[in-house]
């Protein structure tokens, strides 16, 4: 059974009334330049390079999450956790996270993780970044198919020409 | 204009009655709220297909609440909340676009559980007001027009065939079976081939499987997938007799003062704007929780209970499929019997069930109803696999050490997974009623599902379920688990209308005809008070395809009302 458990566990501020109740773009456009980095940053320490699956950097992972989150297929209440999240996780860090060494910023996640919220948190960035790597390059970050080669697994045919069945 | 007929839902129900009667002249329209997907428009788009609520309705705009018991007391939680979906591909054609199409005929004794095993206390279990035998011929021609490709063996547990074999051979199967077969066989089991909606061979414009390694959850882009939109509402199309109207979103039906459907209310889920849809015979099939909430959400003045109510028993008895599923991993290094590289071969089925254990008399375990088991690969959806692949003693898995996993859990070993299909008992605590409080984005309540098993179902599953963690075991499979539990498969969904000869305690007649309202009927798997131990969809286009019959007689006798 699938739950939203962030929405049960609940949010540690709860979830901020600008996102929330007026859910208008310039509110949201402000927030993901924001934390931009930072979850460019944690997605790179997720999946680095060197690994023997590409790296978040060299698929375009970030840009692809942003799209994801705003796109109108894209749960809202999800889309802020993703936000509140970064956000969360940069007042932990002082604001200096993207700033922290390797070893740092592992202390910094596992630290995190240790809580329900920011475990739950830092799934969904995984998720939203093994989306992107697996899905079907028309998303724009399963560069070349760098992400099925390495995996050895392939999508099915046909492909899809357009993302969200033309939505 | 006045249609004939008037059929709300275009899934495996409402394609097999547009079907049969545009085949005999009549002027049919079929009412689907979904868009129209064709063919050629399909592809294997696991983001927009599996990850995201775009084959069904967004669940905050149309969603179900749900009752479980937690600590004692029923909570209601709205779907849009927990993010537990309970639609499932509301396009032309329905779910059964969605479908992996493993199919069997229910056994004759499902037709008579109560008299042949008793009453179970806490379950209202009854026979049915139709044997085997009447359904049989149905399960034939379902057989023929959906286009289910199999093997028939003579063997106790499978149900009698009025035709030698099937016409369509197995489909292509993944060397796996040989290891299932073996391992069956050194266990005294019987291993079957599974009957599938899916062409081994051309028929018609239809085109046989060109194994794409993602079947279930995805439209067939060749045609072989025996769904309604490709199997009945192309070639219904092709008459010339079926209007079929997609974005059409039913709200209610409407009956007057003489017990009578007139017309039902829909809107256009483009424009929003409504208007009336006018027939002579309306047909159900929205699939079984939302034609029980059709019904309910049809009441007025004349019908203040709803329609087809009078018996009160509108919505209740809902039922499932019971049971659950296991799994284990083959791994590389430690395969016997087959090759590594035939095993990874990709798009080949595992068409292989066992129903060695559908009743259950023994010395020592007794006598009970038991099951089905299905055996198949794990879904081969790509980042899915990969999720679940991600964690540790419950931590996540990331960095280097993750992408070492994923490779090896991808390149070296392969999931080989059982489905368990036992029957959902039918209680007082499964039923749909509208929600009071919660209304979809037409303005119309909600469905509120209550669920609850019966705890006889774990039982029978757990019991399956040991058996076959012996048949993996046997195969040589790694970190085997099953997981039986009383939560319900939301695309497993029947009853809510149960058939009966007495109006009292049942919705519809034998014919699947409201006892009430001689104009309407409800097609969809709402009708079955017991489910059998199998997947419902060839049962469903097989009575649908029986009820469809007795309407064509009804119709010749015009005027009908």
């Amino acid at each position: 059974m699938k739950r939203r458990k962030f929405l049960i566990l609940g949010s540690v501020f709860g979830l901020s009334s600008s996102l929330i109740s007026k859910d208008n773009n310039i509110v949201f456009s402000e927030s993901l330049k924001r934390i931009e980095k930072t979850i460019a940053s944690v997605q790179q320490h997720l999946f680095p390079e060197g690994s023997q699956i590409p790296s978040a950097q060299s698929m375009n992972a970030t840009q692809f999450l942003l799209e994801t989150i705003t796109h109108p297929t894209y749960d809202k209440d999800i889309r802020t956790f993703v936000i509140e999240g970064a956000e969360e996780l940069e007042r932990r860090e002082k604001g200096k996270f993207t700033f922290l060494s390797e070893v740092e910023k592992e202390q910094a996640l596992r630290a995190y993780e240790e809580t329900s919220y920011g475990s739950s948190w830092l799934g969904r960035i995984m998720t939203l970044t093994m989306e992107g790597m697996f899905s079907d390059p028309v998303y724009g970050a399963n560069v070349k198919e760098e992400g099925w080669k390495s995996l050895h697994a392939y999508g099915g045919l046909p492909r899809p020409t357009t993302r969200y069945i033309k939505l | 204009m006045k249609y004939d007929a008037v059929i709300v839902g275009s899934g495996a129900s409402g394609g097999a009655v547009a079907y049969t009667l545009c085949k005999a002249g009549y002027k049919v329209v079929v009412l689907e709220k979904g868009r129209l997907i064709k063919r050629e428009e399909f592809s294997k788009d696991e983001l927009a297909y599996c990850r995201r609520d775009i084959v069904t309705p967004n669940l905050f705009d149309e969603y179900h609440t749900i009752e479980e018991k937690v600590d004692g007391k029923w909570v209601a939680t709205p779907t849009y909340e927990s993010g537990w979906s309970f639609w499932n591909g509301n396009i032309i054609g329905g779910s059964s676009n969605f479908m992996s199409g493993m199919l069997h005929r229910m056994h004759p004794d499902d037709f008579r559980l109560k008299s042949k095993y008793g009453e179970i206390k806490g379950a209202n279990v009854v026979d049915w007001p139709i044997s085997y035998d009447d359904l049989e011929p149905y399960y034939a021609l379902a057989e023929e027009l959906v286009g289910i490709s199999g093997y028939y063996e003579k063997y106790p547990y499978e149900p009698p065939r009025s035709t030698k074999n099937f016409t369509q051979p197995p489909t292509k199967e993944n060397a796996v079976v040989k290891l299932i077969d073996k391992s069956c066989k050194a266990l005294g089991i019987k291993s079957l081939v599974t009957p599938r909606a899916v062409l081994s061979k051309d028929k018609g414009d239809r085109h046989a499987c060109y194994y794409s390694n993602f079947c279930g959850s995805y439209g067939c882009s060749s045609g072989a997938k025996g769904s309604s939109r490709e199997a009945l509402l192309k070639p219904a199309l092709a008459t010339g007799n079926l209007t079929l109207m997609s974005n059409t979103h039913v709200k209610y039906l409407h009956a007057g003062e003489k017990d009578e459907v007139e017309y039902a209310v829909v809107v256009d889920t483009i424009t929003g704007k409504e208007k009336k849809i006018y027939g002579n015979i309306f047909i159900v099939a929205a699939q079984a929780h939302e034609s029980a909430r059709l019904l309910l959400n049809s009441a007025n003045k004349y019908h203040p209970h709803g329609l087809a109510n009078s018996s009160g028993e509108l919505g209740k008895n809902l039922i499932f499929s019971a049971g659950g599923s296991g799994q284990g991993e083959l791994h590389k290094e430690s395969l016997k019997h087959i090759q590594f590289e035939d095993l990874m071969r990709t798009g080949l089925f595992v068409n292989r069930s066992i129903l060695d254990w559908y009743f259950i008399d023994h010395w020592w375990d007794g006598k009970f109803k038991g099951g089905s088991v299905e055996f198949m690969f794990e879904h081969q959806n790509i980042i899915s696999r990969a999720r679940k692949n991600n964690e540790e003693n419950g931590k996540l898995v990331w960095g280097k050490a993750l992408g070492e996993k994923l490779v090896k859990r991808f390149t070296q070993s392969k999931s080989i997974r059982f489905e368990i299909f036992n029957d959902w008992l039918p209680n007082d605590n499964c039923f749909v009623t509208l929600d009071k409080k919660h209304k979809d984005k037409y303005g119309m309540p909600v469905g509120k599902l209550r669920l609850e098993a019966h705890p006889h179902d774990i039982k029978v599953g757990k019991y399956i379920a040991k058996k076959c963690e012996k048949v993996l075991e046997e195969m040589g499979a790694e970190n085997i688990y099953s997981d039986v539990s009383s939560v319900p498969p939301q695309n497993l969904i029947a009853g809510g209308c149960r058939f009966g000869d007495d109006p009292k305690t049942s919705v519809l007649n034998k014919y699947c005809q409201s006892h009430d309202i001689p104009n309407l009927f409800v097609a969809d798997a709402s009708f079955m008070p017991t489910g059998g131990s199998v997947p419902y969809t060839w049962t469903i286009y097989a009575n649908a395809l029986r009820v469809a019959e007795h309407i064509v007689q009804i119709l010749q006798k015009k005027p009908l009302l």
